[in-house]
């Protein structure tokens, strides 16, 4: 918690022209985290992470990386970060251990280190059958691994991923995701993706942006909850007593009916959507001796909040 | 610096695996085994290359921007450009790396014709004072020939438009400056002193006296400075323009 963060953005802003894509977004990621940076399209995830990597200046703002401003010490930001952008621009007539290799040498790895590390990343990648092979003729799915195996060439301390399993087939997706998951930990990454499933399964925190600012921050789970729309309950036992109890706990707005057929009734619990409550509402049950016969919370899903929190219509009204 | 050595060597070995670079060596070639055959490897003639020098220059005013439209149009085009910019590099490494590696390409492509010079020293006895001479005044403008091509490579992410302004640009300064100087000579009055320092301008910015120079046998160093400082102005201004995108 005393480490300073490992990325740290304030007020950063980018003017394209009139046009404001990024507009004064801050935020922070400690090190060694995954964070899905998430959003529609043209929210201004490619621009922000453009700017973290040193492809374009701000407008204005600072955004420090693995301990460099990324204005003032561009050269020092770049030898840390590994990057894979989102068409994955590779030179296509190379070979794929030209390619590393040569990507290595820019890096300043001496011969010894670059044979060592390019072996272990396209064993990790599994790229390791292909590394001959003239990278125009390889599928899309093979070419994001060259990429990825480029990004963690030099083991830099942050990685920046920008939609890294699109275009991949499932089980390649499924070993891409594993892949970035356990590289948590030993790096920082900063995961730009529109799949949910994925941010879900792989991030430890996510950032909403839309229209250029950020519109959310939080655990999927965090976030998740805040989409829940009620909690369904389903027990066995009086209903106008279970009622008014579940009616009694803290952070309850309302308790509605739904059908109660042979002395089990189904509750819908409206409020505070939160863990504890769904927790508390068990306890409760149990104490009162009832028969729990299934707790769920509804609506609660990371779609169902990214939807809501990226409508237009809802950020006019906000 | 090793920086540079790693990204000409990429550029070079790309210009080969590339059509492109095999069109260009391939008109090179033919154009000047053309002039070898019919003007100077014939019986009887002395054995003078000078006309191929001083039609080289005009063939290359078409071949190098073929050559050079690629080397950053390309990167913008393909987006390759985003790998190259976050790459620990500086955009002077990048620019010097792309200049030497088509420079190289443009020494080889030259240094090709050299078998001519071979042939002709078995059956005559050639001038090797005027052909070296010669040969450098090919290189140096070659130099400033590939420092104008990457210049406008820079600009656009269109390889043709580059190519296309490249070759206008160094038409320009080939052919028209020439001809616009004398043009001055003959329709303008002399006795002017401005005039006359117009004149003189003209015709030293024009790229063909100071190859004449070199054909003929002459190394001056003034044709020398011409083309050195002109590459060192057209490759700042290529710098300028890399640092300028990244402020898009």
């Amino acid at each position: 918690m005393s480490e300073p963060a490992e990325i740290v953005v304030e007020h950063l802003s980018k003017w394209y022209g009139n046009l404001r894509a990024v507009d004064d977004i801050s935020f922070t990621v400690p090190k060694g985290a995954i964070i899905g940076f998430l959003g529609p399209n043209g929210a201004g995830k490619t621009t922000t992470i453009r700017m973290l990597t040193c492809f374009m200046a701000p407008t204005s703002g600072k955004a420090v990386v693995a301990g460099h401003d990324v204005f003032f010490e561009s050269l020092k930001v770049r030898e840390n970060i590994g990057y894979l952008p989102e068409n994955t621009p590779l030179y296509t007539e190379m070979r794929v251990n030209e390619y590393l290799d040569f990507r290595g040498k820019l890096r300043g790895m001496d011969r010894k280190t670059r044979k060592r590390r390019i072996s272990e990343v396209t064993e990790r990648c599994w790229i390791a059958d292909r590394l001959h092979s003239v990278i125009g003729t390889l599928s899309k799915g093979y070419r994001q691994r060259v990429g990825l195996a480029d990004a963690l060439l030099h083991n830099p301390r942050v990685l920046v991923l920008d939609e890294p399993t699109v275009g991949l087939d499932p089980s390649q997706i499924r070993a891409a995701r594993k892949l970035i998951a356990e590289l948590a930990g030993d790096h920082t990454v900063l995961l730009s993706t529109h799949i949910l499933q994925e941010v879900e399964m792989i991030c430890q925190r996510v950032i909403i942006v839309a229209r250029g600012k950020i519109v959310a921050q939080g655990t999927p789970e965090e976030l998740k909850n805040r989409a829940g729309t009620g909690i369904r309950v389903e027990v066995r036992g009086p209903a106008d007593q279970i009622q008014s109890a579940l009616h009694a706990l803290p952070g309850v707005d309302g308790v509605e009916i739904g059908d109660a057929s042979a002395g089990t009734s189904k509750f819908v619990v409206l409020g505070k959507m939160t863990p504890e409550l769904r927790e508390r509402i068990a306890s409760t049950i149990a104490q009162r001796g009832w028969n729990l016969r299934e707790l769920r919370q509804e609506g609660a899903s990371l779609e169902e909040f990214f939807v809501r929190i990226t409508d237009p219509a809802a950020a006019a009204a906000a | 610096m090793t920086n540079v050595a790693t990204l000409a060597k990429r550029e070079l070995s790309a210009l080969f695996l590339s059509p492109i670079g095999h069109i260009v060596l391939t008109i090179y070639l033919g154009f000047m085994g053309f002039l070898f055959t019919i003007y100077v490897f014939v019986p009887g003639q002395t054995a003078d290359m000078r006309i191929m020098f001083s039609v080289a220059h005009l063939a290359l005013i078409f071949i190098v921007p073929l050559m050079t439209m690629g080397l950053l149009a390309d990167e913008y085009n393909s987006g390759r450009i985003e790998m190259l910019r976050t790459s620990p590099v500086t955009e002077a490494e990048i620019l010097l790396g792309k200049f030497l590696g088509a420079f190289g390409f443009y020494v080889i492509l030259v240094a090709s014709t050299l078998v001519y010079v071979a042939l002709l020293s078995i059956y005559g006895k050639p001038d090797f004072g005027s052909v070296y001479a010669g040969y450098i005044g090919l290189i140096l403008m070659g130099a400033l020939f590939v420092s104008v091509g990457l210049f406008f490579s820079a600009c656009t992410r269109y390889q043709i438009v580059a190519a296309m302004s490249s070759m206008i640009t160094l038409a320009l300064l080939g052919i028209l400056l020439e001809l616009a100087s004398r043009y001055f000579a003959v329709f303008v009055s002399v006795a002017n002193p401005f005039m006359r320092f117009v004149r003189e301008a003209l015709r030293y910015m024009a790229v063909t006296p100071h190859m004449e120079d070199f054909a003929k046998g002459i190394v001056d160093t003034r044709d020398v400075a011409y083309f050195g400082t002109g590459t060192l102005f057209f490759l700042l201004l290529t710098y300028l323009i890399l640092e300028s995108r990244k402020w898009r």
